[in-house]
């Protein structure tokens, strides 16, 4: 019952993007694409924010993206084309929704922005889940391959925090990818850019009195 | 019989029938005839009718008038009877002229500044002081006279009209608009406010202290802001003294301290005198990165003072006195640039009613008295005001150099970065470029006055036709300037475009005129009418003169200058597009600031005065012109359908483009616009928390050949818990929600340049600007819920 329910819940996107042909180019259901972005990460940065989301966290700031329809399709060479045409930006976040439901797709464009741009991923999974996860979905692992930076977990109302940098809730951890897989456990970055000069992940000090 | 005349106010007056004879008598002149004789008779005729119409001895002043004009007819004076009712119009617009200004005073007298966009035009003063209110009778009236007896009829048209707009009409007799003060100069031997001597100031607090007098002086002179072209090179002496100081009085301590007992050494007073040799001896002053031959001096001459004292000892003292003398050093700037900023922010100019318009520009003077200067201002800044509240004067201006401080490694690199973190937090400092192909032109290594400076709102002032040995920033200024209402030259052209470049040139030939007429004015006033700007020595070549010389020679040196609004709604007007939109639309936008350049160059030629043309900074003006045109064109789709024209050659804030799209578009109008340019980012989100992306902006600019630009990101703060940064409904640090209280979150935003608390000052259309600003290339908030 509890298994058919969550069966339901996965994203046909998903079903999709596995069953892809590698001669057609896999599809993406894209909900926004920002440009200049500077709240999803450091620097400037391109988001894009994926449409289909299984995890319905209560107080989530994008509910508009839970649904598996809606949105648009596009492709990872066409969000590639649009990414490098924005000359300032030098990194990528992937948001959502949830982006690791259309794992393969993200992964093939992850690829064909590095190393030009540093990509981070948000994902409602945590990094021990994605990892299970990825024992049925390859393009999972796949696109843990392929980023720098996940930013893990759902969001969790009784421990939002607006002082967080890059998070919505204190539960959220920002990973360095790479290190997390050589580890075979989840490794918090220590790139201050991310996690701030004091390492704390939060607004310093200095940002009020 | 009429005895008495009813005037329009009421008032009852003895009617005589002489001034009726006078005004016949007049009248008959005026249309070319002299039988004044019969002038009498006519007076006699009218009184009579008046008698037979008024019942109870009484006319009025209507009255009296028709029964002047019928008597006139009667008489078979047609042509007189025309005169008369042309002067009795004439008389009637000047009452009613009279009358609207006094309306105009009632609504300066008692409406709330929040209610009247007349009272909110400059967002610096504070209409509803009893000094601002007063300030701006005197501006209203100052127009009044201005308009009917200095400007031409057809210059007193085109600004009525809202075909140009003269700025700081106010002031259009009587003084220049701006002045690049520099420091060095003007501290140097000390110099006179007017209200008394000061004298060469001693230490870095005096030094601020000063700084902030030569601003607010200089304001009562001159009617635009004031700017220091080099705070980091003017205040370093003053770095420098008072490290002197303190190394000269800690050495002595030290050396008491340390001596063996026996050995006599130098007390304070003692250590003064030889200080005073070692500087006369080796012709160097003690500095805070050392100077090796003052130093070896020092050494030599304290060993044969204290013969008994041990090097050893000696070598002990000195270094522990320098070093305590650097960090005394330190934090005695800190204090005087803390000092600096609150006494910028809460100063008075201008009858107490006007905060003076501050810039300071610094960021190249790598010495490290310069350094310290500024690394202190900036974290000063960056701490915020007593409660933490950002600053809103001076505007400050980080100079971006290559080789100076733009790459790692070099010298003020670190001056940089922490200009862009202090920025991300508090809108300022703003960036110039040197390295700008047409600032780089100027620029003479070892020659600090050949950086280019800037006005905190955009003026700039380089080139020098009338004296071209001498271009540059410092002891120049802009004259005056006078901008044109571009999209209602478009509107008025209906898609031809060789009719808007036709009415272009006769508009510009007319603004050309109209300046050069005000330069006339400007140039026959004397010395002894700006005290401190020219009697101190402030502007350029001033000191050759005395105090009743005149100041046209030396105000050649300043700059005349055209500005324009609305080159987007121009194109839009034009061609159905703007220069955001398409590439083609760029060229033709290029295509008509370079023909207003040229001009500009042609007249610098001809004339050899500094003729320029600047982007102007749209304040009060964007909204001016825009209602004018509105009622004349009604709504035109893309052209009059917004609260104000854009700003200059900027893309519209209504329209969304991303950041590097936006550079790339406007950096090819500031190499045009040589009196002065802006360009602005907008980026929504808390910068403070992401200033790598800050500082990609503004590298951005610099690469791309802006000559000054900043970023627009939003600024609040809540006063309960004194957090910093971006609050939606609640803040983000307390939890508290400001429906829920009286004490409203504080909200900074940048207008004209200026930064302005809370959007109450704002006038309409700038806060209709402010509300449509689109963020260049935002749209969502990040996902998992951050
Ligand atoms: S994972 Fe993100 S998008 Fe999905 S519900 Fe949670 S907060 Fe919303």
């Amino acid at each position: 019952m509890n298994q058919s329910s969550a069966e339901q819940r996965t994203s046909p996107a998903r079903a999709a993007d596995s069953m892809e042909s590698a001669a057609r180019e896999r599809v993406i259901r894209l909900a926004g694409f920002d440009q200049d972005g500077i709240a999803d990460g450091p620097g400037l940065r391109c988001v894009v924010f994926v449409q289909g989301c299984p995890h319905h966290c209560p107080g989530c700031q994008n509910p508009q993206t839970w649904a598996w329809e809606g949105g648009a399709e596009t492709t990872p060479s066409e969000l590639r084309d649009r990414i490098f045409s924005t000359v300032l930006d030098t990194g990528v976040t992937f948001s959502g929704g949830e982006p690791f439901e259309q794992a393969d797709a993200l992964a093939d464009l992850a690829q064909m922005l590095r190393p030009r741009y540093d990509v981070a991923s948000y994902s409602g999974y945590t990094f021990e889940g994605l990892l299970k996860l990825s024992e049925k979905r390859p393009g999972v692992m796949r696109l843990l391959r392929s980023i720098d930076i996940l930013v893990d977990g759902p969001f969790v109302q009784a421990r939002a925090d607006r002082l967080l940098l890059f998070r919505g809730s204190g539960n959220q951890r920002i990973l360095d990818v790479p290190a997390s897989l050589a580890a075979g456990s989840a490794v918090w970055t220590k790139d201050p850019a991310w996690v701030g000069e004091d390492g704390s992940a939060r607004v310093a000090g200095a940002a009020f009195e | 019989m009429v005895t008495e005349i009813l005037k329009r106010d009421g008032r009852l007056d003895s009617y005589d029938e002489s001034k009726i004879v006078r005004a016949v008598e007049r009248a008959m002149r005026d249309s070319g005839r002299s039988d004044f004789s019969s002038a009498a008779t006519l007076g006699v005729k009218v009184s009579d009718e008046l008698s037979a119409v008024s019942k109870d001895g009484r006319a009025s002043v209507d009255e009296v008038q028709k029964a002047v004009e019928t008597a006139l007819v009667k008489a078979g004076y047609e042509d007189v009877a025309k005169s008369f009712r042309l002067f009795r119009a004439d008389r009637t617009r000047t009452r009613e002229k009279n009358s609207a200004l006094m309306h105009t005073f009632d609504e300066i007298t008692t409406r709330d500044a929040r209610d009247s966009d007349l009272k909110r035009d400059n967002a610096n003063v504070d209409g509803d002081t009893a000094m601002g209110t007063m300030l701006q009778y005197g501006a209203t009236a100052a127009k009044e006279y201005n308009e009917k007896f200095l400007l031409r009829p057809e210059q007193a048209k085109a600004y009525r009209e809202g075909d140009i707009h003269i700025h700081d009409f106010d002031f259009y007799a009587l003084t220049m608009t701006c002045c690049q003060i520099d420091l060095i100069k003007l501290f140097h031997g000390g110099f006179s406010t007017g209200h008394g001597f000061l004298r060469e100031p001693n230490d870095i607090r005096s030094y601020a202290a000063l700084a902030c007098i030569a601003i607010q002086s200089n304001q009562n002179d001159q009617h635009g802001g004031q700017s220091i072209a080099q705070f980091d090179r003017g205040l370093a002496p003053g770095v420098a003294k008072t490290f002197a100081k303190r190394y000269r009085t800690d050495l002595a301590e030290a050396l008491s301290l340390l001596a063996p007992d026996g050995a006599a050494v130098p007390d304070a007073d003692r250590m003064k005198a030889v200080f005073a040799t070692a500087e006369a001896r080796s012709g160097e002053k003690p500095l805070l990165g050392g100077s090796p031959a003052f130093d070896a001096a020092l050494r030599a001459d304290i060993l044969a003072a204290a013969p008994e004292l041990p090097e050893a000892a000696l070598d002990k003292a000195l270094a522990y006195a320098r070093k305590t003398a650097e960090k005394e050093t330190d934090e005695a700037t800190y204090q005087a640039m803390e000092a600096l900023i609150h006494n910028l922010n809460t100063m008075h100019s201008r009858a107490g009613a006007q905060t003076p318009f501050s810039s300071i520009n610094y960021g190249t003077d790598t010495s490290p008295e310069g350094r310290m200067v500024v690394r202190n201002l900036l974290l000063t800044t960056e701490k915020g005001l007593g409660h933490g509240e950002t600053p809103i004067f001076p505007i400050q201006i980080f100079r971006v150099k290559d080789g100076v401080n733009y790459n790692p490694g070099d010298p003020n690199y670190d001056l940089f970065q922490l200009s862009c973190r202090v920025s991300a937090k508090r809108l300022f400092p703003n960036f110039s470029f040197v390295d700008a192909p047409y600032n780089i032109q100027y620029y003479k290594p070892g020659h600090p006055e050949t950086e280019v400076s800037y006005m905190g709102c955009r003026t700039r002032v380089l080139a020098n036709v009338h004296d071209p040995d001498r271009a540059i920033s410092t002891g120049r200024g802009n004259l005056s300037f006078t901008s044109i209402n571009l999209p209602r030259l478009a509107i008025e052209a209906h898609g031809n475009e060789a009719k808007f470049f036709a009415g272009l040139d006769a508009m510009m030939d007319l603004v050309a005129q109209q300046l050069m007429d005000r330069f006339e004015i400007q140039a026959r006033r004397k010395v002894k009418n700006f005290p401190f700007l020219m009697g101190q020595g402030v502007w350029l070549d001033s000191d050759k003169l005395h105090w009743n010389d005149e100041v046209r020679e030396v105000i050649k040196h300043g700059t005349l200058t055209m500005g324009f609004i609305g080159l987007a709604e121009t194109l839009v007007a034009l061609y159905g597009h703007h220069h955001g939109e398409s590439d083609e639309m760029q060229q033709k936008g290029l295509a008509i600031i370079r023909r207003m350049r040229e001009y500009c160059d042609a007249l610098s030629a001809k004339t050899k005065l500094n003729w320029t043309l600047i982007a102007t900074p749209a304040e009060g003006l964007s909204g001016r012109f825009i209602r004018m045109d509105k009622k004349r064109y009604g709504i035109i789709p893309g052209v009059t359908d917004h609260e104000y024209y854009t700003n200059s050659f900027h893309i519209p804030v209504y329209y969304k483009i991303g950041a590097m799209e936006k550079i790339r578009k406007e950096a090819p109008y500031h190499a045009l616009t040589n009196a002065g340019h802006i360009t602005y980012v907008e980026l929504d989100g808390d910068m403070a928390r992401n200033v790598k992306a800050f500082e990609a902006v503004i590298r951005a600019m610099h690469d791309a050949g802006i000559g000054y630009g900043s970023v627009n990101h939003p600024v609040d703060r809540d006063p309960v818990c004194g957090y910093n940064g971006v609050i939606g409904e609640v803040c983000p640090k307390c939890g508290r929600r400001e429906s829920d209280e009286l004490i409203k979150f504080e909200r900074i935003r940048r207008i004209t340049g200026y930064l302005v608390g809370t959007l109450d000052r704002f006038n309409d259309a700038k806060r209709a600007e402010e509300h449509d600003r689109v963020k260049h290339g935002l749209g969502g908030s990040g996902s998992a819920g951050a």
